[in-house]
């Protein structure tokens, strides 16, 4: 028990560097990328001096540390910031500065009202990877060399030579166009998260079929499995005791990095299929320079992928204690 | 052990052939024996003899490419290779107990080995529960000697040492009551006072325990102490039945013979007078003032590992604790000691891989510490490092004559110069030359570390340090090797240290022997001393725990040691060895001996001694 607490507290404040390291980073490029957050709030019709004067008082010609200081301490008493565009009821309130901040909509609460979304698509998505690939790794693993491997090859390379926002659109074309069987576009209830789920499996799926089929036959072929046969265990008891258990260990780890690619999978999905989630605010944010929404889906992005690959390590070191120390 | 007892294992006539591709070649031709139940039979041969193969037949193992071409395994009258897979599956465990060479790896790592032990019982006898399965590990757990054995039954694999790891194996063959154990080169990976204790323990368990034991070793010695009977294998057939007393005294086939002949001899072989003469007589010539070549003066070196159970806590390994030593001109130094004595990390800090943490080197009266790079880079050319692992260090995509000569490029010699000294070397290490410009597959262990040694002798360098360099060949191509060392020590006026556990091949070649234990130098002093008068109590033990066939000067019951070395993180207080040595007095828990002089050039690191 002692090692779980030392192992999650050394572990949380390591996590808690990175992504301090990653928010200053965005934070930063943010602001040297091209383009000036008063001038889109303004508009593009409002006087130079105006805008001077408005991005004065948005701290906005503070050294870049200033800023960052100055958000830093927002974000420990909660405040995550106000969006530049977004006001409280859903649109956009371009060029309107009588009512400036008062009406915009917080990030916070952009990030929590989208959030839900995405983590419902993200869980699907997931699901529908899983179901897939650990039936159709495993085999190719135990069967290597044999049609159940060569299958998991095949479709893996089938899978991975689909362009996600090609096969995206040819879905929405096919199966919700024409045949109207599973609705899509927009949101209006769970069948909405269907089909963009079905598009982040298969673009994950390659990757775990593969390192699934690979991690198992290596497993097999290790001395304690051979050896396990002559001690008297029975061919199941070793595949799910012994062989699956020593598997898990790289595809605990391979989850671990694909949670970014889950991130950057939403994002385009998302944005294809108008789903109203973390991605779609994301890509919206960045074409309309919202720099406190950036900021803040960067450090809930980071904060997540720290989390889930603390969790990870954890549950790698609880199968297998030499990853331990 | 004759007469009416039953036949547990009968082999009749088995012929087991390997198929891979084009590939064909018999592994067993036409075995035959005999096994009694409880007793133990005793089968030798040497390695690619197939005597791995026989074990894993009889233990129903035996998988492409291997295929059996005839014969049958009978046990208790029914042939293991007639029989369904189900019926094989209860045989295996249950009534036949295989205990392998690898102990390190035939444990899942992830899961405590207790539990897998319970695990196995279980599989093989579902009737018992699991608390009673548990309680039956724990108890043979401690029967043979594990240390907190309730603890123990909870740790890792990764947390046991070889030895320790040895006796779990043992346990869980033993631990369903089989009637037959098979025993495949049980004490090859484990050092001698631990290989010793486990021959030692399988001999107390024979009696209780009422199976019969088929014990299958490379060694003549190692098979006398514990089999009735003895098989001798070679290339796939049994060449003799005999006793163990009876293949010492009077071997009847040649191969035998030669197999005897090759057993490790200490006591009855000559050490290397004359090196030891010509070295003196060399120091001698020089007014006794000859500086060494390599001067080593109370080096350290700690490395620090995360502690598991404390917040940012540091463990620290004390692998080399204050070594000092010369090596002369000449000289055949050997460094011995067992696993986890420290032997390579001092072989590391020597070869400047890396510094040590105090203490100095000095190569040719010169501290490597106080070198610039280029003198660095110069002084590596004198001083070359061959390793044990062959396999691992020659590049596999480069033709043999690169190679070699690759260091002489780095050193910066010419296109000309470095093919004549590729040639001129691989000649003399017995390279053919036409390799040269083959790539090194398919060579054979031996040829690959003449690549090594040729590599490193095409530098001229003076002093070669040989790091386990010869553990992994067989005796035969170890002895050839043996032998090109001596003609070039003869024509380069080389100074070799080497680094073993092989006390017989360091009694064969080295004139001066240092012996460490836990990081420690504990005995120094020129081989006839070590090995016919030893000072300190470990040095005995270690030797006595040896497997030869001569008489030995001191008995294994009087030094053996109990239990394993100390783990380098808690090393004992007082003197390190003090908590297995059986001289131990008072003063040696409170402390530590220095190295001390026992007698002219004879040092020791023990209170008793002097």
């Amino acid at each position: 028990m002692g090692f779980i607490l030392t192992f999650l507290a050394r572990r949380l404040a390591q996590g808690l560097l990175i992504v301090l390291v990653v928010s200053f980073a965005i934070f930063a490029l943010v602001r040297m990328a091209p383009g000036d957050p008063a001038r889109t709030i303004l508009g593009g019709m409002a006087s130079d001096e105006l805008v001077e004067q408005t991005a004065r008082e948005m701290g906005l010609r503070d050294p870049i540390i200033v800023q960052y200081g100055r958000y830093l301490a927002g974000i420990l008493q909660g405040d995550f910031g106000t969006s530049y565009i977004k006001s409280e009821s859903g649109g956009a309130s371009m060029g309107n500065q009588d009512q400036i901040r008062s009406a915009r909509a917080s990030v916070g609460s952009l990030i929590g009202s989208t959030l839900p979304y995405t983590l419902q698509l993200a869980g699907l998505a997931l699901l529908i990877t899983l179901v897939v690939s650990i039936p159709i790794g495993i085999a190719g693993g135990v069967h290597a060399g044999r049609w159940q491997d060569k299958f998991a090859v095949y479709l893996s390379s089938v899978f991975v030579s689909l362009p996600n926002f090609w096969f995206a659109i040819v879905l929405a074309l096919v199966v919700t166009a024409k045949l109207g069987w599973i609705p899509s576009i927009g949101y209006q209830g769970f069948a909405y998260t269907i089909l963009p789920a079905i598009v982040i499996a298969v673009e994950m799926s390659p990757i775990f079929i593969r390192s699934l089929s690979v991690s198992v036959a290596d497993t097999l072929r290790q001395t304690f499995v051979e050896v396990a046969a002559v001690r008297g265990l029975g061919p199941r008891r070793i595949l799910y005791g012994h062989v699956l258990r020593n598997a898990a260990v790289p595809i605990l780890n391979l989850f671990g990095v694909q949670v970014g690619a889950l991130l950057g999978g939403v994002l385009i999905v998302e944005y294809i299929f108008d789903y109203p989630g973390i991605g779609l605010l994301t890509v919206q944010a960045v074409t309309q320079r919202d720099f406190p929404v950036i900021q803040g889906v960067a450090i809930l992005s980071s904060a997540i992928f720290v989390v889930v690959n603390i969790l990870v390590d954890l549950a790698a070191a609880r199968i297998d204690p030499r990853l331990e120390s | 052990m004759t007469g009416k007892q039953a036949t547990l294992l009968e082999v009749k006539d088995l012929s087991i052939e390997l198929i891979r591709g084009q590939e064909r070649r018999p592994v067993l031709d036409r075995v035959s024996f005999s096994l009694e139940e409880r007793a133990v039979l005793g089968l030798i041969g040497e390695s690619g003899s197939g005597k791995t193969i026989l074990a894993k037949a009889i233990a129903g193992w035996i998988a492409p490419p291997l295929f059996r071409k005839g014969g049958q395994v009978l046990y208790r009258g029914r042939d293991l290779f007639g029989l369904s897979e189900a019926d094989t599956r209860a045989l295996r465990g249950r009534h036949i107990g295989y205990i392998g060479a690898d102990p390190g790896s035939s444990f899942d790592p992830t899961i405590p080995v207790g539990v897998q032990i319970a695990e196995k019982l279980r599989a093989v006898r579902p009737d018992i529960p699991m608390a009673q399965a548990a309680k039956r590990t724990i108890e043979l757990l401690d029967r043979v000697r594990i240390p907190s054995a309730a603890r123990r039954y909870r740790e890792y694999p990764s947390q046991y040492s070889g030895g320790m790891l040895q006796r779990a194996m043992i346990v869980d063959a033993l631990v369903a009551e089989p009637t037959l154990l098979v025993c495949d080169n049980v004490t090859q990976p484990l050092d001698v006072t631990v290989a010793a204790q486990i021959v030692r323990l399988l001999r107390d368990l024979r009696e209780d325990i009422k199976a019969g034991i088929l014990f299958i070793t490379t060694s003549v010695p190692v098979v006398s102490e514990i089999a009735d009977d003895l098989l001798v294998l070679s290339k796939g057939r049994v060449v003799e039945r005999t006793t163990p007393a009876r293949m010492v005294a009077a071997p009847e086939h040649a191969y035998s013979r030669e197999l005897l002949e090759r057993m490790p001899r200490i006591w009855t072989e000559q050490p290397p007078l004359r090196s030891t003469v010509d070295a003196q007589a060399a120091r001698a010539k020089a007014g006794g003032k000859t500086q060494p070549i390599l001067s080593v003066q109370d080096v350290t070196k700690h490395y620090s590992v995360p502690d598991r159970d404390r917040f940012f806590g540091k463990q620290i390994v004390q692998a080399v604790r204050g070594v000092t030593f010369d090596v002369f001109p000449g000289d055949n130094f050997g460094l011995v000691g067992e696993s986890g004595c420290g032997k390579s990390t001092l072989s590391r800090l020597l070869s400047w891989v890396e510094p040590p943490d105090s203490g100095s080197i000095l190569f040719d009266g010169k501290d490597i510490a106080t070198m610039s790079a280029r003198e660095r880079l110069t002084m590596r050319r004198g001083f070359q490092l061959l390793l044990q692992d062959p396999y691992n260090c020659i590049p596999p995509n480069l033709p043999v004559g690169r190679t070699i000569g690759f260091s002489l490029q780095v050193h910066g010699a010419g296109r000309k110069e470095i093919q004549e000294k590729v040639d001129a070397v691989m000649a003399e290490v017995g390279l053919p030359r036409e390799l040269a410009e083959r790539l090194p597959i398919g060579l054979s262990a031996g040829q690959r570390q003449r690549i090594n040694i040729a590599r490193a002798l095409v530098l001229e360098p003076r002093l070669m340090i040989l790091d386990e360099t010869l553990s992994s060949l067989d005796p035969m191509e170890q002895a050839r090797l043996l032998d090109l060392f001596e003609k070039l020590q003869a024509s380069h006026g080389l100074t070799y240290l080497f680094i073993s556990h092989d006390l017989a091949m360091v009694r064969k070649v080295c004139t001066r022997i240092a012996v460490m234990y836990l990081g420690k130098v504990v005995e120094l002093a020129d081989n006839q001393t070590v090995f016919m008068k030893p000072a300190h109590p470990y040095t005995k033990a270690m030797l006595s725990a040896v497997p030869v066939l001569e008489e030995k000067p001191y008995r294994a019951e009087d030094c053996l040691l109990e239990g394993e070395p100390p783990s380098p993180i808690d090393i004992p207080e007082g003197c390190s060895f003090r908590p297995r040595c059986p001289l131990a007095i008072g003063r040696c828990a409170q402390q530590e001996p220095g190295l001390k002089v026992v007698a002219p050039h004879e040092y020791a690191a023990c209170h008793l001694a002097a």
